[in-house]
Parts: structure tokens; C-alpha cells; sequence
């Protein structure tokens, strides 16, 4: 047991310490902005379709399930309310999140593990180039950029296709839901879901970024790399979650 | 005749020709020896353990600028590590590295990238980026560190692969050719920057012997031609005898043989002969080493 918790508390020094480390690379060797703008077009257009299909579902199950309940109380009418909030204050943020981690963060554990075994970031520091700011550091301002971007588009689509189910499948008016909806979103709410959005970007970029980075080598090493990062950048998200839902609204 | 027998005259001839075997002797001089007594690398006391295991253990070694260096052992022995610790890329548990004059072990970022750009390695397996053209890899360090405009550095890429004998594959990918070339488009990339020093890994393990002869003629004759400092690992003994101007061979993390390649096939250790006996047998018979 203690040996587990030096090893996990080992394992928090070192990603602190790499995460310090990039973000000391990147103040030396500046920011290369065309790799950054690459790649935000590059994970913006791959993680799109599906957070698109997911954000629109959940926003169909969340009119269904919302009405079910409102409708054992007779206030049928807060429907639109139910869905602004549940979906602006927890489940987008943290839908796009999950999107992000599966498209854009998976790929980039699984890219610098390879580029590890394959000895290319070695071969990087050997050319003097400093590796985390050639291609972590690009990455993380690619998911800074995306994600906020990606959680608004989230928000939007889960809305409209809520009140597509409310208003054509439960009859619920229009006007009602609509209404609802934007008296109870408020600055904070939107505030709140670009801050998660934003914590959960470092999150996945810094935790693939160092699980990628640290890799063992060989085909195992890259499947064990992006089974860890996959796992720990759902948990460290979820707790960011906690966190930032009770700073904002406990 | 009359000149013939002219005393003055033949004493003139004889003055000139002592002044053109003295200007013969003087190009000799000044020609660039194979290397000289001024050390490029060296390794003072080194240390490096990966837990309890041991690579390399007070090991102590001297290259030479301008050689051919070939480091030997069997697998296991510390010889990537060597590299690794050569570059920078790993630090000792102690122990001085001094790459011409700069101790590696002390140099901060900006020194260690300094004298990083005054290096070029061949990667085991190229280590050539893969979503990058094989004309962008060779370009990559001109395009990270010079100020060079695209037309040349584009006519610099085509300059050094052809010398690597890989003339136009610049618009191929990494994946379109073989372990060969790709090891050819590292070495043409680790000296677009014409580095002083030039390390090799295992440069011809995973390829065929009609390869690997390619690889060791390519380094010789880049060698010729280029006149820098060459370290190469391997466990290649036919190839080693063909580049080495000097061999050191690493064994349970000690260096326990150096010297001319003639020295060390006349080595006193049990260990190095019985190493390059099972290994130059083949060229042995075809009279090889000399």
C-alpha cells in the first residue's frame, strides 16, 4: 500500500514536473502558431461529427427523461429550464471533454509513443529541438482553442434538439420552452462550462502529452500508454468537474 | 650535350629537383591525416545504473577528432547508453563527459542545444518523421536552425542525397522505402548541418549483407570526403574492420579493449578475441581484415 502511494505520488511529480517543463519550453523556444492553427482545424473537424451526434441525443434524452419527471409534478413548463441548465452546467462541458479525450487526446498519447519507440523524439533533442515545445505545447493550444469552442456548439445542438423532442414528440409549447430556457441560463452558467472546458483541455493535453511522452517502448508500451491516459484524463476530468461545479454553484 | 656537360646547369637541375621533392614532401605534410592526437569525446569516470543493474561502471574512454570510432560489444553491453550519454540524452550517476571541450554532464539547455547543433546521428532505424517527406526530414534541422531560403535549402537536400546515393526521392514518404534508404536519408539528414561529429547506432543492423556493405562503403567514403570525427556503435564485426581508424570494446559496462583494429585481433583478453573470433571468421577467409 505505501509503495503504491510513493509510486502514485511519484507519478503526480513527475507530470507536474512536465507540465512545468512545457510551459518553460514554450516561453525559450516560443510558440510555432501555424503547427497550433494545424491542429486546432485538424481536432475541431475529426471531433465535430461525433460530438455533434452526442450532444444532439443527449439533448433528445434529456427533454424525454426531464419530461417524464416534470410531468409527475404538473410543471411540464420548466422542461426548457431542466435542459438549459443540466445541459450549459455539467453535461455538455464534460461531454465535449470526453469527445476531445477520445479523438484528440488518444491520438496524441498513441503518436508521441510511437514517435518514442521509433526513437524520433530523441532524434528531435539530437537536432536541438526541444520536444515538448515542438509537439506538446502546439497540441495544448490546439485543445485550449478547441474545446470552448466545441462545449458552445455542444450546448447549442443539445438545446435544439431538446425542444425538436418537446415540441414535436412531448407537445410541449414553444414559446414555453424557449422562454424557460433563456431566463434561467445565466453569464455565470456559460462563464462556468468555458472555465470547465478550459481545465479540461490542460487536463487532456498535459496527461496525453506525458503519458505519450514517457512511454515505454514497443507496440505494448503504446497500448498501455493510451490505456492510462484514457483512464486517468476520465477520472482527473471528472474531479474537475466536482471542483469547479461547486466553486461555481456550491 | 653541351648542356649536359655544363656544370652550372646541372647543379641547376639538381636544384630543382630537390625544390620539387621538397614541394612534395610539403603537400604530404600538410595533407589531413586520418585523425588526430586531439580528443573529441571523452568519458571520465562514468557511472550509469538502471536500479541495481549496471551499464556502465567507471568507465573512462579517449576518441580521437577526425577518426573513425567504432564502439563494440555484445548486446546488452552499454554502446546505445554510450550514445545517449555522449548526447545528452541521458545524465550519469557520475562521472565527466567532455564532447571537444564541452562537459556535457554541466552544460545547461543552451549549451547542450549549442553544441547538439555541432552533431549529427544516424539513427538504428532512421528515426525519420513519418508524417514528414523524406525531403522535409533532411530539410528539418536547415529549416529549424538557418535562416537558409526554401530554393536552398530544396538545392542543399538534393545535394546531400544524392551524395548518400538516393538522388529526387525527396516528394517519398518514410513508409515508401526500404530499411536501407531510410537509414541513408538519416545519415544524409544528420549531416545537412555539417556537424563536426557524426554518431552512428547500429548502422547496419536489420539490413541485408549487400546493404550493410553499402553502408559501411557510404561511411567510408563519406568519411573521405567529409574529414570529421565519426563515432559508430555496432556489433558488426565485418563492417567495423572496414570503417574503424580506432575500436573500443565495451564489455559487462567496462571498456576492456582499445586500440588500431591490428591491435585488437592481437588483444590479450580472452574475451575480445573469442568476441571478434566468432565474428570475423567469415572475413578471415576472404582475407579480410588487412
Amino acid at each position: 500500500m505505501t509503495d503504491t502511494m510513493v509510486l502514485f505520488l511519484r507519478r503526480v511529480g513527475a507530470y507536474g514536473l512536465f507540465f512545468v517543463d512545457c510551459m518553460r519550453s514554450s516561453w525559450r523556444h516560443g510558440v510555432r502558431w501555424q503547427r497550433v492553427m494545424e491542429q486546432a482545424e485538424s481536432l475541431g473537424v475529426r471531433a465535430f461529427p461525433v460530438l455533434a451526434i452526442m450532444a444532439i441525443f443527449v439533448g433528445t434524452n434529456l427533454a424525454i427523461q426531464g419530461f417524464g419527471a416534470f410531468r409527475s409534478l404538473g410543471a411540464q413548463h420548466l422542461l426548457g429550464m431542466f435542459v438549459a441548465l443540466a445541459g450549459v452546467r455539467e453535461v455538455c462541458p464534460l461531454l465535449a471533454g470526453t469527445m476531445v479525450a477520445a479523438k484528440g487526446g488518444t491520438e496524441m498519447t498513441a503518436q508521441l509513443a510511437v514517435m518514442r519507440t521509433k526513437e524520433q523524439i530523441d532524434a528531435l533533442e539530437v537536432m536541438a529541438v526541444d520536444p515538448r515545445a515542438e509537439l506538446v505545447t502546439p497540441s495544448l493550444l490546439a485543445i485550449l482553442i478547441v474545446l470552448p469552442a466545441l462545449t458552445i456548439i455542444g450546448i447549442a445542438l443539445s438545446i435544439f434538439s431538446a425542444l425538436v423532442v418537446a415540441v414535436l414528440q412531448l407537445h410541449v409549447d414553444v414559446g414555453q420552452f424557449v422562454a424557460f430556457c433563456f431566463e434561467y441560463i445565466e453569464m455565470r452558467d456559460l462563464v462556468a462550462a468555458l472555465v470547465k472546458s478550459l481545465a479540461f483541455g490542460a487536463v487532456i493535453a498535459t496527461v496525453s502529452g506525458y503519458f505519450g511522452f514517457f512511454s515505454e517502448r514497443g507496440p505494448a508500451g503504446v497500448g498501455r500508454a493510451t490505456n492510462r491516459a484514457v483512464v486517468v484524463m476520465c477520472i482527473v476530468c471528472v474531479c474537475i468537474n466536482f471542483i469547479l461545479s461547486a466553486v461555481f454553484y456550491g | 650535350m653541351a648542356e649536359e656537360l655544363d656544370p652550372r646547369a646541372s647543379s641547376q637541375r639538381d636544384l630543382d629537383s630537390l625544390r620539387t621533392l621538397k614541394q612534395a614532401i610539403d603537400s604530404v605534410r600538410a595533407r589531413k591525416a586520418p585523425g588526430t592526437d586531439e580528443s573529441m569525446v571523452q568519458f571520465r569516470g562514468v557511472h550509469k545504473a538502471f536500479g541495481e543493474h549496471v551499464v556502465l561502471d567507471d568507465f573512462n574512454i579517449d576518441l580521437k577528432k577526425g577518426q573513425t570510432s567504432v564502439i563494440i560489444g555484445p548486446s546488452g553491453a552499454g554502446k546505445s547508453v554510450f550514445l545517449k550519454l555522449l548526447v545528452g540524452l541521458m545524465e550519469p550517476d557520475k562521472g565527466q563527459i567532455l564532447v571537444d571541450g564541452v562537459d556535457v554532464t554541466r552544460a545547461n539547455e543552451t549549451q547542450l542545444f549549442a553544441l547538439r547543433k555541432r552533431i549529427g546521428m544516424m539513427f538504428q532505424d532512421g528515426a525519420l518523421f513519418d508524417s514528414l517527406t523524406v525531403g522535409e526530414n533532411v530539410a528539418f534541422p536547415l529549416q529549424r536552425h538557418t535562416n537558409k531560403r526554401p530554393g536552398e535549402i530544396q538545392d542543399l537536400v538534393a545535394g546531400r542525397l544524392e551524395q548518400v546515393g538516393l538522388p529526387g526521392i525527396e516528394d517519398r514518404m518514410p513508409s515508401e522505402i526500404s530499411g536501407g534508404m531510410r537509414k541513408r536519408v538519416s545519415f544524409a539528414r544528420a549531416i545537412i548541418m555539417e556537424p563536426e561529429i557524426v554518431l552512428f547506432d547500429e548502422p547496419n543492423s536489420g539490413l541485408d549483407p549487400m546493404m550493410s556493405d553499402e553502408i559501411d562503403a557510404l561511411i567510408r567514403r563519406m568519411k573521405a570526403e567529409l574529414g570529421i570525427t565519426f563515432v559508430v556503435i555496432s556489433h558488426d564485426i565485418v563492417g567495423t574492420f572496414r570503417v574503424a581508424d580506432s575500436i573500443s570494446m565495451l564489455y559487462n559496462g567496462q571498456l576492456v579493449a582499445h586500440g588500431r583494429p591490428g591491435e585488437l585481433l592481437n588483444a590479450p583478453q580472452d574475451i575480445v578475441r573469442s568476441f571478434l573470433a566468432r565474428n570475423i571468421a567469415l572475413p578471415k577467409q576472404k582475407g579480410e581484415p588487412t
